[in-house]
């Protein structure tokens, strides 16, 4: 029985890591749209996906900002203000060069 | 000197027992009658009056030396296992040397052998392993004790009430360093190993002989057949040096390859390539046992169902389930009600459930669930990226489990799929 740390296992990881880095760019991008169209909910729905399987599969970063972005998005009780989207819009910039970063992995 | 074979070689009387029926030896022993014989001596069912207990009393004939019987006593004192008939005392009656041993009631292997056969049935392989895995248990004790027992093989192994398998006659015992005891050929020809058979036994390598031995045993149990059994102790030699091995897929079909080749290597020609020692078999064999469970025809496997309704997680947490299980059977699922659906047709062993699903909460799908009665049969882990505490604790209320999303994520259910299915690790106790 294989365990974390089975050469195998690591490798088929850093291949699910790698696919999942090449998709960071468009799962960004549609949360960008979403935020564009003032989808609020499904806004938060998919920054609450990214969140979680930003940190499973070790992006940290990405996954932080993610969080941050859901929180805002909760506490503003689905309608941000200004401030509040000002706030979301660096938190989307962050994501983004993190998602480009993680893109060029598959390459 | 090479121990004799029969009584005729012993030069004894084979028509008369050492000692009668009704004698009282030692002032203490009552035989009552012949348990069974040998080249080397006799053993005998008595009565202890003064413990008022059944015994076996193993006497040594005169021509023999007495040091057989005190290394066998010594050996025996030495070792403590279910597995390994006890020794009470040594004495001495008209000369003779003898020992009192546990009277082990039960069938030996052989006759069972013997009556499956008779009947045209075999032993199941489950069944032939649990009984390898007794012998290996036994004889690991053994050899931890610096002895090998030398005359491995089913009629030298009792199978006793409630399940306990014992292994007697330690008659060939000796230290695993004697290696001029080893030079002198003795035990049963078709089990020993090749270089028993000549008496060219390395020093501190005739345990790997009662490895060997003990490959032959399994061969027999699942086939029937003693593999290169015929002929003169020369001819076998040269068989079992020489001549392919029997392949037990040419005889049964249901055999898990990895039991069927634990035990060709067991049975290798030379010594190192064999399972080197009991302890290392033994953990071999438990390894199969595990495994065998899970290839058995019909035997279920080990069941996850994963509802997530992100198709990210739904594969990371399949890969990590695979990392654990690789025989694992999975469904993966992005809804709460496809979720409850499939666990009213196929209770899971596992269900990893996302706590934030679109149709329904998975805390909702937990009530629902434990609702159902599914009893200790599935265990659930919810994965979530934000749990409230209170939700956490309500989970576990449940008797559902929490862990979140991250960078430990699958360490952690890693840990937990394997603690649902247990391997055997080196440092476990026996």
């Amino acid at each position: 029985m294989a365990d974390a740390a089975d050469p195998t296992i690591q490798a088929m990881l850093a291949a699910a890591r790698a696919e999942f880095g090449a998709r960071l760019p468009s799962k960004v991008a549609e949360i960008d749209a979403l935020v564009e169209r003032a989808a609020w909910d499904d806004a938060r729905r998919a920054v609450h996906k990214l969140r979680g399987s930003a940190a499973t599969y070790g992006f940290a970063a990405l996954g932080a900002a993610a969080a941050t972005a859901e929180d805002l998005l909760i506490q503003s009780g689905g309608a941000p203000d200004e401030a509040a989207r000002a706030r979301l819009a660096d938190l989307l910039r962050v994501a983004r060069a993190e998602a480009e970063r993680a893109a060029p992995e598959k390459r | 000197m090479k121990p004799p074979n029969t009584k005729l070689e012993a030069g004894i009387d084979p028509d008369r027992p050492v000692f009668a029926q009704g004698e009282l030896v030692d002032g203490a022993y009552e035989i009552r009658g012949v348990l069974g014989e040998g080249g080397m001596g006799e053993v005998y069912d008595a009565y202890d009056r003064v413990l008022n207990r059944r015994v076996a009393l193993k006497v040594t004939r005169p021509n023999i030396a007495a040091d057989y019987l005190l290394l066998e006593g010594r050996a025996l004192a030495a070792i403590h296992h279910p597995g390994i008939v006890t020794v009470h005392s040594m004495g001495k009656h008209r000369g003779l040397g003898f020992l009192v041993l546990e009277r082990v009631q039960g069938l030996s292997l052989d006759r069972m052998i013997d009556d499956r056969r008779a009947r045209g049935e075999q032993f199941g392989v489950r069944e032939a392993l649990d009984l390898l895995i007794a012998i290996a248990d036994a004889l690991s004790v053994v050899h931890k004790a610096g002895l090998a027992h030398r005359d491995v093989k089913p009629g030298n192994v009792m199978l006793a009430p409630g399940g306990r398998v014992v292994l007697m006659d330690f008659g060939l015992v000796l230290p695993n360093a004697d290696r001029a005891g080893h030079r002198r050929v003795a035990g049963s020809v078709q089990y020993m190993a090749p270089e028993a058979l000549t008496g060219d036994v390395e020093a501190g390598a005739a345990d790997l002989g009662d490895v060997y031995a003990l490959g032959v045993v399994g061969f027999e149990l699942l086939t029937g057949i003693i593999p290169f059994a015929d002929g003169e102790p020369a001819d076998v030699y040269r068989t079992k040096r020489k001549m392919p091995q029997p392949a037990i897929s040419d005889y049964r079909s249901d055999v898990p390859e990895s039991l069927a080749n634990l035990i060709a290597q067991m049975m290798a020609p030379e010594a190192e390539d064999r399972p080197q020692g009991a302890e290392t078999l033994l953990w071999q064999l438990r390894g199969v046992r595990t495994r065998s469970v899970s290839l058995q025809p019909g035997a279920p496997a080990f069941q996850v169902l994963v509802v997530d309704d992100d198709p990210d997680m739904r594969d990371a947490l399949a890969l990590y389930v695979r990392a654990a299980a690789p025989d694992a059977e999975l469904e993966l699922l992005g809804t709460g009600a496809e979720g409850v659906q499939s666990v009213r047709r196929r209770v899971p062993d596992l269900l990893l459930l996302d706590l934030d699903l679109p149709d329904m909460n998975g805390i909702e799908v937990c009530m629902i669930l434990r609702g159902m009665d599914l009893g200790d049969g599935c265990m659930i882990v919810s994965i979530t990226g934000r749990a409230t505490r209170a939700d956490v604790e309500l989970l576990e209320q449940l008797g559902v489990r929490t862990l979140e999303k991250g960078p430990h994520l699958m360490e952690e259910l890693v840990g937990i799929v394997q603690r649902m299915r247990p391997q055997p690790s080196p440092n476990s106790p026996h």
